[in-house]
């Protein structure tokens, strides 16, 4: 589904030059669960953010389909992230000017979807991630995990092949954790969602099919 | 999707009041200003009745007559030939200086050279100096009459509140009959309502009112004079000089053909005869010097003659379009300023909406409606800052007798002024934020 080759991604300034990441291949096969780990600093989000198109490598190649991704800010890659990924951030990224459900139908504003449809789907997404009750509330009357889960709803309200999480359980408890791994894990398992996540979490990262794991951006297992 | 920007552009508005006041303050006093700037022109400059057919109009104030004079000059230059001083004298026939005289033309010179141009669709003369004072119970009352013929009413398209004007036989007979404006009708009847078939006592002659027509101050003497009355009435036995007398002139041209009728006119300057005895000093030329509305108003505005007339309106424009653009750049790059600052608050917002789907020209759009939104809305608020100004400038009588007019096309123009106002100062920090790096924008984290 997605297959790196010899991605490398160098920062630079004036002085100095730093290799967050260094000959990394990875092939991500469709309906699978992958988990990166790593010390903080390693280049997991960095990779991360490269498998979602995010951020241009600054070598290697990004195979989607098949089809190699040059433009990095051209509507068809947009189209792309739209259609076929779903994003979750560690501090959840939803935006405080807008309610639970028009957070939720964000990535369905890109698509040609109408106002009703857009309010249905979202409606799912929130019921199957268990706030369909907190729909008008904004999320600053929301704890962390429901933020959380209201950022998995609007993750996979679109049906995206392949969700990238970057750290979700990083800012929760360990029970709000288990609540959205057990939410993820059901995705994988019951909607066959490609997932890659990052984590710090061993225990969350056993839970999932396969693990990597990153040392000074490179990988050693 | 637009819906959606409308909701999220009058949350961000309620959210984040202080700054929602600091924007909506600065944006609704400059248009404030501004539309109170273009009621001005507006009431000065627009196609508002009596002045609907304005755009067409091309005015002859008076006819000059000019003459060059030469002479033989004498120049004398003190040389040194061989340290023997010696005198070189020089004589040179030439331009030595120039004498004119300038008056309102007579009615022989307006029948016999100014009328049945073939580019005019109607044309109208009148004496607008006509300056009485009448008395009403023994209060004086100044009055400025105006003495015209028929086709006055048809090029001043006054909107009358009562009664009718005066027609063609009424002039040839010389009736007195008598159309005022309310002020006058105010001033002299003490209610500007129900005054046709009074009558008022003018100069020694009683005249009957048969119209009113609404004051509209006194933008210019013959645009909205206090009364207007069959020229007729005048005594025009005293008026016997061939060229000059009391009467100006003012035509509407065939539609597009103002250059063309300019052009008739100054023509026909060139068939008045110089030999008739009441040329007295001998002047070798006689010129109409025809202008337009806009280049009269602006001559006017910026007191030179006529003769400057044409280059005085492209001045005046160039001094308009600097004033609008120091009133509106200024405002527009403060807010661009504000803008920025406020979307890089939003730099997360914008990472999340690109790593869901948005493309570049979402996030513009999407800015730019919030803008537009916010700039509309302060265009409302500053329409009510106009309005209340410009109640306050007409009940003052702060700009002299000009009124300032609400209209549809100030209204029009208003909101175009909104607009522009709200897309410049939206588009540039869109574009900019537009175009930041999803993972930098996403690193700001302000969510």
């Amino acid at each position: 589904m997605i297959k790196l080759n010899n991605i490398t991604k160098v920062y630079r300034t004036k002085t100095i030059e730093t290799t967050a990441l260094n000959d990394i291949d990875l092939h991500v096969p469709k309906g699978e669960f992958l988990s990166i780990m790593g010390p903080s600093g390693c280049g997991k989000s960095t990779l991360l953010n490269i498998i979602g198109l995010l951020d241009e490598p600054s070598g290697g190649t990004i195979r989607v389909d098949g089809q190699e991704v040059i433009k990095y800010a051209s509507k068809a890659t947009a189209k792309f992230r739209n259609e076929k990924l779903g994003f979750i951030f560690q501090s959840f990224h939803l935006i405080p000017d807008l309610n639970v459900i028009d957070n939720v139908e964000l990535p369905l504003l890109y698509r040609n979807v109408s106002r009703k449809d857009r309010k249905e789907m979202a409606a799912i997404a929130l019921e199957s991630v268990g706030l369909a009750n907190r729909k008008s509330h904004f999320p600053s009357q929301l704890s962390g995990g429901q933020k959380q889960r209201v950022a998995i709803a609007r993750a996979i309200v679109g049906n995206p092949a392949i969700i990238l999480a970057d750290e979700p359980t990083g800012n929760l408890d360990s029970v709000m954790g288990d609540e959205v791994m057990e939410i993820l894990t059901k995705l994988n398992k019951e909607e066959g969602t490609t997932i890659v996540m990052v984590t710090h979490d061993e225990r969350m990262a056993k839970k999932t099919d396969r693990l990597i794991r990153l040392y000074d951006g490179s990988q050693v297992a | 999707m637009l819906s959606n920007y409308l909701k999220l552009a009058w949350r961000l508005l309620s959210r984040r009041k202080f700054f929602t006041f600091i924007s909506l303050f600065g944006i609704s006093f400059t248009l404030g200003i501004l539309m109170v700037a273009l009621a001005f022109l507006q009431s000065e400059l627009g196609t508002n009745t009596p002045l609907s057919n304005k755009d067409d109009f091309v005015y002859v104030e008076q006819l000059r007559l000019q003459r060059t004079y030469f002479d033989t000059i004498t120049i004398i230059d003190t040389l040194f030939e061989s340290g023997v001083e010696v005198f070189d004298t020089t004589y040179e026939f030439k331009e030595s200086g120039s004498g004119a005289t300038q008056t309102e033309m007579s009615n022989n010179i307006v029948d016999t050279y100014l009328t049945g141009m073939e580019s005019a669709a109607d044309m109208t003369m009148f004496n607008a100096s006509n300056y009485h004072d009448v008395y009403v119970e023994g209060v004086k009352v100044s009055l400025n009459m105006l003495m015209s013929d028929e086709r006055y009413w048809s090029v001043f398209d006054h909107k009358l509140t009562e009664g009718r004007v005066f027609d063609k036989a009424e002039v040839e007979s010389a009736s007195n009959v008598i159309v005022i404006s309310t002020e006058t009708a105010q001033n002299y009847f003490g209610r500007e309502e129900n005054v046709v078939d009074e009558e008022m006592f003018i100069d020694g002659k009683t005249f009957k009112v048969i119209g009113l027509y609404p004051h509209k101050g006194k933008i210019l003497p013959f645009v909205s004079p206090d009364a207007v009355s069959p020229f007729t009435t005048m005594d025009l036995s005293l008026i016997d000089n061939f060229y000059f007398g009391p009467f100006e002139v003012m035509y509407i041209a065939k539609e597009g053909a103002t250059d063309k009728l300019k052009s008739e006119i100054n023509h026909a300057g060139t068939l008045v005869p110089i030999d008739h005895p009441d040329n007295e000093y001998d002047f070798k030329e006689a010129v109409f010097r025809p202008t337009t509305y806009d280049e009269m108003y602006a001559a006017g505005v910026l007191n030179v003659s006529n003769d400057e007339a044409e280059k005085s309106l492209s001045t005046m424009k160039m001094i308009l379009l600097g004033l609008f653009l120091f009133f509106t750049i200024l405002p527009t790059l403060n807010l661009i300023n504000l803008n920025v600052s406020r979307i890089m608050d939003r730099s997360s917002e914008i990472g999340v909406r690109k790593a869901f789907g948005a493309h570049q020209g979402n996030i513009i759009t999407q800015f730019i409606v919030e803008n537009i939104v916010q700039t509309i809305l302060g265009g409302l608020i500053g329409f009510g800052i106009a309005w209340i100004l410009i109640s306050i400038i007409n009940q003052g009588g702060y700009l002299g007798d000009s009124v300032l007019l609400f209209s549809t096309k100030f209204f029009i123009y208003s909101f175009i002024i909104t607009l522009i106002f709200g897309v410049l100062s939206g588009f540039l920090p869109a574009y900019r934020m537009s175009r930041l790096q999803i993972v930098n924008a996403l690193k700001e984290n302000k969510l």
